[in-house]
């Protein structure tokens, strides 16, 4: 793996993106260091689904640099992905499979072959249920299907986890689990970036938040002490704009 | 493993748990034997047929009694088409275009008797053989197996983090091609296992053979990429299998269906009461030998008369009546080969014209491919025919020839009581007319008419291939 520059694992410089006539990203820019917990808050359409794809290389910006572990997405989505666990919001796993057998797949697509007791670790820590690991997903609640395809963003060890909604579907508990989790990747080097609309759900996990709106950040808040965050500072940030439609 | 291999373990473990792949799978597996043994006992059952009626019918050539030799050439004889070996596996025209004839003096008789005239019209719309499930059955399971091979990844999000785990929209497609090329393989297996057994005897042509099995593989890969490439072109998996089948219907049915009509329209052919009124005034054309006044055989007669240095036919050494019928044959052979010969250019054209539908249709390429190594397409008939009209001509002359050497024109003339008796020759000589022996086509010539249509076949499945470049490109740009 490699860094950007200072260090940064994640760095997005004044990135613009348009679907035709509508313009989706402004000027976006956001830089996430190793072992770093970024949030990036925003309400629909604020353009958190577009920094995602420009991340994974699924779109080219039309202007502004995009550079994840120190490839760029969109002209090096192969080598740029190979550095990025993911974990999208709704999670698209396959049905046919158990939860074993998809982590097995996905995985050594991924290149890894994690001994088995490896997969059944990970299943332990994200809260799935022993009863389930060998289940297919046919039968599998949202939040189950979840633990899974976190599981195997844990398994891939690579320096980026990108989260889209990771707590939509989960239970308290199994949220509380999950910080922990993304906690123990970061402190492992990793940087994280997440993209959500649940404002307590980032002040409880995040290093840093960023207030995304049409297509830029427009402010920043980041964690200080032992209370972290200002909750109602960050709301009244939240609710300043139209982001939190 | 790399990551195109763990693809297609992943897309066939899918299909093995699909219990409805499972079963139709099962089924085009049990209906390819069916058809291999249907066939088999079907075309064996016409071949023993064929070899005891063509049997019965010399031994009662060769039993008639003593008598005069035209009235055998009138008795005439029963010629059957033997099949070949591949004949079993791709049937061809054989049961449309007869495969009996009866062959007798001063005329050439159509082929008789084919399948669809002796059998339900049902006969009509495909006989069950392993070449029909292969063309016809084996196309649509793919569809079946293959439509979401790549529309589903993308209409269940799964396709995206394919890529975000680093497959590339390559490997992705390849992977999938590779699991529905095995399964390709493993519907045709059965299909090539039973053409071996079926045609697998001792005359079987190894070549031709080769390239029907290269051939049917060719077609089968095909599909595969036809099914591949809609599926990765599809963003629904329901839009990629109503493409897939509207496909199928247009190339396996419909082109195969009207191909044959539009080349019968191009190049029509006279119908049969056209063609026999118009011989009937040709040969009025010709002459009649019983005519004294006739110019043409007023004047063979003149010419043999001379040959023989005599001045009346009572003085030749030889029955002259024999003569005229010798003559008389030569004359209506040649008109009715000249007849022949058009009808054979009519229908080359109409081949021809059928064959170019191959460009649009990957069956009618396979089709001809099939049939031609098979030797049961239409050159295969032709050449019965016109074996057929030699045998018929040899054996007509060898008894004209007998009347002019073996019965004399006194008593051929004669109308006394004994006259009867003295023209009739022992029925010995019917036993030295040679029995009518088929020679199919050698391996060279069977080969030889189906490489077009395997040509045409590896054109279409290098298009294909190459069209799943960009189709790649097209699936990397996966948004969603």
């Amino acid at each position: 793996m490699s860094l950007t520059a200072n260090g940064q694992r994640i760095v997005v410089n004044d990135v613009h993106l348009s679907y035709g006539s509508h313009a989706v990203l402004r000027g976006l820019t956001l830089h996430v260091a190793a072992g770093e917990i970024y949030a990036l808050l925003g309400g629909n359409g604020a353009g958190k689904s577009s920094t995602m794809s420009a991340l994974l290389g699924f779109v080219r910006p039309d202007a502004g640099t995009v550079e994840v572990a120190g490839y760029n997405p969109a002209t090096q989505a192969d080598q740029a992905r190979a550095q990025i666990a993911y974990v999208p919001e709704n999670v698209a796993l396959y049905d046919h499979l158990t939860a074993r057998e998809n982590a097995a797949y996905l995985l050594a697509l991924a290149g890894r072959r994690p001994e088995p007791q490896a997969i059944d670790a990970a299943f332990e820590a994200t809260g799935l249920q022993e009863a389930a690991w060998d289940k297919r997903l046919g039968g599998f609640s949202k939040g189950m299907r979840q633990k899974v395809a976190i599981a195997i963003a844990l398994l891939r060890e690579v320096p980026v986890l990108l989260l889209d909604e990771p707590s939509s579907g989960l239970d308290p508990k199994a949220t509380a689990d999950f910080n922990r989790l993304v906690h123990d990747v970061a402190r492992r080097g990793a940087a994280v970036l997440m993209v959500t609309h649940d404002l307590l759900s980032a002040a409880d996990i995040a290093d840093r938040i960023g207030f995304l709106e049409a297509g830029r950040i427009v402010d920043e808040a980041a964690a200080q002490g032992a209370d972290r965050f200002d909750v109602r500072d960050l709301h009244r940030k939240f609710t300043a704009g139209s982001v939190a439609a | 493993m790399s990551a195109i291999s763990l693809i297609a373990r992943d897309e066939l473990r899918l299909m093995r748990r699909n219990r409805v792949a499972v079963v139709a799978f099962a089924l085009l597996v049990l209906l390819t034997l069916a058809a291999a043994f249907i066939s088999w006992s079907h075309q064996r059952a016409i071949a023993e047929t064929r070899a005891r009626f063509q049997a019965q019918a010399a031994k009662e050539f060769e039993a008639q009694p003593d008598r005069h030799p035209h009235r055998m050439v009138h008795y005439g004889n029963f010629i059957f088409r033997p099949l070949g070996p591949l004949a079993a596996f791709d049937p061809g025209v054989d049961a449309y275009t007869g495969n009996s004839m009866f062959l007798e003096g001063h005329r050439q008789n159509t082929a008789n008797f084919g399948d669809v005239r002796q059998s339900s019209l049902l006969i009509r719309f495909g006989q069950l053989t392993p070449a029909f499930v292969l063309q016809v059955i084996a196309p649509l399971l793919l569809i079946f197996l293959g439509y979401g091979a790549v529309a589903r990844e993308r209409e269940r999000g799964t396709l995206r983090q394919m890529l975000v785990q680093g497959v590339s929209a390559r490997q992705l497609v390849a992977g999938k091609l590779l699991a529905l090329a095995a399964v390709a393989a493993l519907i045709g297996l059965p299909a090539m296992i039973a053409f071996l057994l079926i045609a697998g005897q001792p005359d079987a042509l190894a070549g031709p053979m080769a390239v029907i099995a290269l051939g049917y593989a060719a077609y089968l890969a095909l599909w595969a990429v036809i099914v591949i490439l809609v599926s990765a072109m599809m963003r629904r998996g329901r839009d990629a299998l109503l493409a897939l089948l509207a496909l199928w219907a247009v190339l396996v049915i419909l082109v195969p269906r009207v191909a044959p009509d539009i080349a019968a329209n191009a190049h029509a052919l006279p119908t049969r009461l056209e063609t026999d009124i118009a011989i009937q005034e040709d040969l009025r054309r010709l002459g009649d030998s019983h005519n004294p006044d006739d110019p043409f055989f007023t004047a063979f007669k003149q010419k043999m008369l001379r040959q023989y240095g005599v001045s009346r036919v009572e003085d030749l050494p030889v029955n002259y009546k024999g003569l005229l019928a010798v003559e008389g044959e030569k004359l209506t052979s040649r008109l009715f080969d000249n007849y022949a010969d058009r009808s054979f250019a009519v229908q080359a054209a109409q081949s021809g014209l059928m064959n170019g539908f191959g460009m649009i249709s990957p069956t009618v390429a396979l089709r001809r491919l099939s049939m031609a190594a098979a030797g049961t397409d239409l050159d295969g008939h032709h050449r019965f025919l016109e074996q057929a009209e030699a045998y018929r001509f040899a054996m007509v002359q060898q008894l004209n020839q007998l009347q002019a050497d073996a019965v004399t024109y006194a008593d051929d003339v004669a109308q006394d009581a004994g006259a009867d008796t003295r023209k009739r020759i022992s029925a010995d000589h019917w036993q030295a007319v040679p029995e009518f022996r088929f020679q199919p086509a050698p391996a060279s010539d069977l080969l030889r008419a189906s490489l077009p249509g395997l040509l045409l076949l590896l054109v279409w499945l290098a298009i294909a291939a190459l069209a799943l470049i960009p189709i790649a490109r097209h699936v990397q740009k996966a948004r969603r």
